[in-house]
């Protein structure tokens, strides 16, 4: 009996492991990735692992003891990776800049002395007697880091320690976050406003009407998102379709501003985005029983109270759970506003790919990406919760 | 010698529901055997036990003297037939009839004979190349009992195989079950939750009730003499009294109903002078006269009158003393307020302790 | 007056929902060099462009290889798993399905940037691999979802049929559960391929210059230098799309239409 069960579950562990492995490996191992990118910061205690265990008692001031130095050029000797070394000194150039020209003389100096434990630093160049550089050494010892998540709120550590906000002028991830959220809420009320009213029509109606209703939700989503994206191109351009349209039927003079702004973006997301907030909405007025409204009617509710008291609270569950999905995927959203938006009008998305392939800023890109992905795993939680528990008994 | 399919103190426990709770039970080779009662009572755990899908939690179930409970499923050699008929919906008629015989290697010539035969037998040859989805419910009904008879099991296991089908083809299918049972000598464990459909077809019933037989026997004695309240009321229709016993001699019991009322009838083992125990009563045999004919006969008023068509069903009181009686009419001059003696004998009553 | 409102409104969202899709298809046969309206004159030239020229060219061959790759890659691992959450033997169950359905949900940025980082340290990054098994990631999801239902829609009592008449579970699965999970199993395969073929994010993070594929060229091309062949690539996308699309609705047909067992017709 007890057998029996055992050979069941593990003949089912026996299918399901290739799938767990190819997802632990490639899923989740790569969005680890990307959080410890953010926090990571070891590319120059990985190279000098014994300055890191004596520098870290310096106080600071002057600069550090011989013992700190002679283990500095013992770590310069041992290194022999060379793009391990060569990350450490961009991430120390980083942090004080003429690191870079100090080290390219120092490193040679180092490893062509015969006896690299006589060799005097200051002698090789006297910048080390910059206590500046020492300091930026000591920093960038600690294995971990909050830097890049601290940047990404725009704040960063003063020179005590203690959090501050970043100038006005340096950073604007705040902003974006902000206009993500905006632009991400405009959609969802758009794909509302448009969706509610749709599906409850195509709902109301039967036969090739409701089809025609439901092909049109249907054949965008089949549609590649490239495509639609280029279709938008095409309407919304100063000599695209509608500004022709609205031009020859006389209502502007000169083309409206539609695409490279906030409004091409809102109407091509909507586009895209109007099928998710349709089907949930569509599905949870079907499972509404028919008779319903008619027997709200029977006792005595106009059509108008109907819709209002029974129609509208029950089909309330497929709206929620519509806006969650649409918000939860338009705020992670890339293509169409990266084709269609402006420079104002870029997404978080669009700010972590930059720091990715344009910078390749690997902490910043982490530290943003897991903001994004911690707010859509909240959302798709609530949405799951939500559109579990809501459905209609029998429905 | 073990009878040939013997459940011996089998139980049946889901996490910490019991479902069936140390089950005793003996069925003969050639016997149809209907497993009664309502849902959630076992009935069809044991079938499922039997069949191989489930496994007993304890207890030993044997087959012609094997012990088969550990067996899987496909090494039993029974033939199931399911509440959905369960026929491959990929396959055509045929294919689903060849399918138990290609299971036991029978050779491609020989299964093509012998499912051309047992098609014929339920008069189906005609539909061999269609899908099921192409047939009607009593089609499929037969395909799926053709397929589980063709490989000649020794045991035919069905469970509510009827329920899915409307009232006249369901009478048509137990009539045709009962008639392939005689004329091949089956074994049949019949599950069903509708009585008539076990009073009709059974050569013995088990009555279930929360994991236990409440009593089996054949058919008559089950509806005439019912050991327990619950078989009492499960089966057909009866009045049940709560009444007192007065005396209990060779089986005949002496009880006072109430209102000074007093009757005899056939008394269970058990019973004893003074205690509080259930009478139980058919409405059919009580006889309705102006004087008393039988043993038993109660003076009664006719409190209301309903018609049913075939029969009427007929109301009787005294103070907070009433009963049920059926009668085919009623004489001219009854009318509601009327008088009349109930008369019925003490073969026809049963006195039941639980 | 209710009516009317009712018929204009439902109009105005189906042209806003269908518009975009056929305003494109014209400018893929245009004599223009602008991808716009109107169409001085009807020619092949971009269609001719889309299949000589080598960047689109290689293109629509890398999309082929990756889509392939990944669909297999997804399609195998995704049933495997359907059957394995099917029978609810292993616990926590809830949870699996769960994790397998993540990649939907999180960002395409998000794990863009993760795969980018990962694969470098594989060594995987610009490889066909390495794109294979990004998008396989990606498409994992759409097989769970469509084997999992054509499995749930196998009446249990079927195969309890079939064991009872003297199948071993090998037989069941591969005479019984088998053929009645193709059709999913397929259209499974259709949602991995048309997944793969319209990814852009992960590929603009994972792939190099060799492993462009068509939706990829696209993006570019928007991007930089917009001309009709965008619009030939859209008319060839969308005729594949829609082909693949029929192809799905047609075994979900004859799926339902082989699960309705009990079908009540009068013969």
């Amino acid at each position: 009996m007890k057998a029996a069960i055992l050979r069941e579950r593990s003949g089912a562990l026996l299918l399901v492991s290739p799938v767990l492995v190819f997802m632990a490996v490639f899923f989740l191992w790569p969005l680890w990735a990307m959080v410890t990118a953010a926090f990571v910061d070891d590319a120059v205690s990985k190279v000098l692992p014994r300055t890191a265990a004596i520098i870290v008692s310096w106080d600071g001031q002057g600069i550090p003891s011989e013992a700190a130095q002679k283990a500095f050029v013992q770590d310069l000797t041992a290194a022999t990776d060379e793009q391990a070394l060569g990350e450490a000194v961009r991430r120390l150039n980083s942090a004080a800049s003429g690191f870079r020209t100090l080290l390219g003389r120092t490193i040679p100096a180092v490893k062509a002395a015969s006896e690299p434990a006589q060799v005097d630093l200051l002698t090789v160049d006297p910048r080390w007697k910059d206590t500046r550089f020492w300091v930026a050494l000591k920093e960038a010892m600690p294995p971990y880091t909050d830097r890049n998540i601290l940047a990404a709120v725009d704040m960063k550590r003063d020179g005590s320690g203690s959090i501050v906000l970043e100038g006005a002028d340096a950073s604007a991830h705040r902003l974006i976050m902000l206009r993500t959220l905006l632009v991400a809420a405009m959609v969802t009320i758009a794909c509302a406003a448009i969706g509610l009213p749709y599906a409850m029509l195509a709902a109301s109606l039967t036969g090739w009407k409701r089809s025609v209703l439901l092909l049109a939700v249907v054949l965008p989503l089949w549609t590649s998102l490239l495509v639609r994206t280029a279709a938008w191109f095409i309407l919304l351009q100063n000599e695209g379709l509608i500004n022709r349209a609205l031009q020859a039927i006389g209502l502007i003079d000169s083309p409206l501003p539609l695409i490279f702004n906030r409004l091409g973006v809102v109407i091509a997301m909507t586009h895209v985005l109007l099928p998710f907030m349709v089907l949930p909405i569509y599905s949870v007025i079907l499972g509404i029983p028919g008779n319903l409204m008619s027997a709200a009617q029977s006792m005595g509710a106009g059509p108008v109270r109907a819709f209002w008291r029974v129609l509208l609270p029950l089909s309330l569950p497929g709206l929620l759970s519509g806006s969650l999905l649409v918000f939860m995927v338009a705020i992670g959203y890339y293509i169409t506003p990266a084709l269609l938006g402006g420079a104002n009008d870029q997404m978080i998305s669009s700010v972590i790919a930059f720091y990715a392939t344009g910078t390749a800023n690997w902490g910043l890109a982490g530290a943003l990406g897991l903001i994004l992905l911690v707010v859509t795993t909240m959302l798709y939680t609530i949405y799951g919760r939500f559109s579990t528990s809501s459905r209609l008994p029998g429905a | 010698m073990r009878p040939f399919i013997q459940f011996e103190s089998v139980s049946k426990a889901f996490g910490s529901v019991t479902v069936v709770n140390a089950l005793d039970l003996a069925i003969e080779k050639g016997e149809f055997v209907s497993l009664l009662g309502p849902s959630g009572s076992g009935k069809t755990t044991i079938l499922m036990m039997l069949a191989g899908f489930e496994r007993p939690t304890q207890g030993a179930i044997y087959l012609d003297g094997r012990r088969i409970d550990h067996l899987p499923p496909y090494r039993r050699q029974m033939g199931v037939v399911f509440q959905n008929y369960a026929l491959f919906p990929h396959m055509s008629v045929a294919e689903n009839v060849a399918f138990p015989l290609e299971m036991q290697r029978v050779p491609r010539a020989e299964i093509a004979e012998r499912v051309e035969r047992a098609l014929d037998m339920v008069k189906l040859k005609q539909l061999k190349d269609r899908r099921p989805s192409q047939l009607s419910g009593g089609q499929q009904q037969r395909i799926a009992l053709t397929r589980a008879l063709v490989f000649e099991p020794s045991v035919i296991l069905m469970d509510e195989p009827l329920g899915a089908l409307d009232k006249q083809l369901r009478e048509h299918m137990q009539l045709e079950i009962r008639e392939l049972h005689k004329r091949l000598g089956l074994t049949i464990v019949f599950v069903t939750h509708d009585q008539s459909e076990a009073l009709t077809m059974s050569d013995r019933i088990a009555v279930f009730n929360a994991g236990r037989i409440e009593q089996i026997d054949d058919p008559q004695i089950i509806y005439d003499t019912p050991r327990t309240r619950f078989v009492a009321e499960f089966i057909g229709e009866t009045n049940l009294i709560e009444a007192k016993v007065a005396s209990v001699d060779d089986h005949v019991a002496r009880i006072s109903l109430g209102a000074g009322l007093s009757a005899r009838a056939h008394a269970g083992n058990g019973l004893s002078a003074g205690q509080t125990a259930s009478f139980s009563l058919r409405p059919e045999r009580i006889r309705l006269g102006a004087v008393p004919e039988g043993s038993n006969a109660l003076d009664m008023t006719i409190a209301d009158c309903i018609y049913h068509g075939d029969h009427m069903r007929v109301q009787l009181t005294r103070d907070d003393f009433s009963l049920v009686a059926r009668c085919e009419r009623l004489a001219g001059n009854w009318t509601v307020g009327a008088s009349v003696v109930a008369s019925f004998d003490p073969s026809d009553c049963t006195v039941l302790t639980q | 007056m209710f009516r009317a409102l009712q018929f204009t409104f439902g109009a105005a969202i189906v042209i806003f929902l269908l518009m975009p899709i056929f305003a494109i298809l014209p400018l893929a046969f245009t004599s223009s060099v602008f991808l716009n309206y109107p169409i001085p004159a009807y020619s092949m030239r971009w269609l001719h462009e889309l299949t000589t020229a080598d960047v689109w060219r290689t293109s629509i061959v890398n999309s082929l290889i990756i889509g392939g790759g990944a669909t297999v890659f997804a399609t195998v691992l995704g049933t495997l798993a359907s059957l394995g959450m099917r029978k609810g033997a292993l616990p926590m169950v809830g949870l699996l399905r769960t994790l397998f359905l993540l990649p939907m949900v999180v960002p395409a940025v998000v794990l863009g940037v993760g795969m980018q980082i990962f694969l470098v340290r594989l060594g995987l990054a610009s490889t066909y691999l390495g794109v294979i098994i990004a998008h396989a990631v990606l498409c994992i999801p759409f097989v769970i979802v469509s084997v999992s239902a054509a499995l749930q829609g196998i009446d249990p009592s079927i195969e309890r049929a079939a064991s009872s008449l003297g199948a071993p579970p090998v037989t069941v699965f591969r005479r019984v559960t088998l053929p009645l999970a193709v059709p999913g199993v397929v259209s499974g395969a259709i949602f991995a391929f048309a997944t793969s073929l319209d990814e852009v994010v992960l590929t603009l993070f994972v792939a190099g210059p060799n492993q462009r594929t068509l939706a990829r060229q696209m993006f570019s091309s928007i991007r930089e230098n917009i001309n009709p062949t965008v619009a030939a690539a859209a008319l060839l996308l969308i005729i594949g799309t829609l082909c693949l699309g029929g192809l799905a609705a047609l075994l979900r047909w004859r799926q339902k239409r082989s699960a309705l067992k009990t079908a009540p017709s009068a013969i």
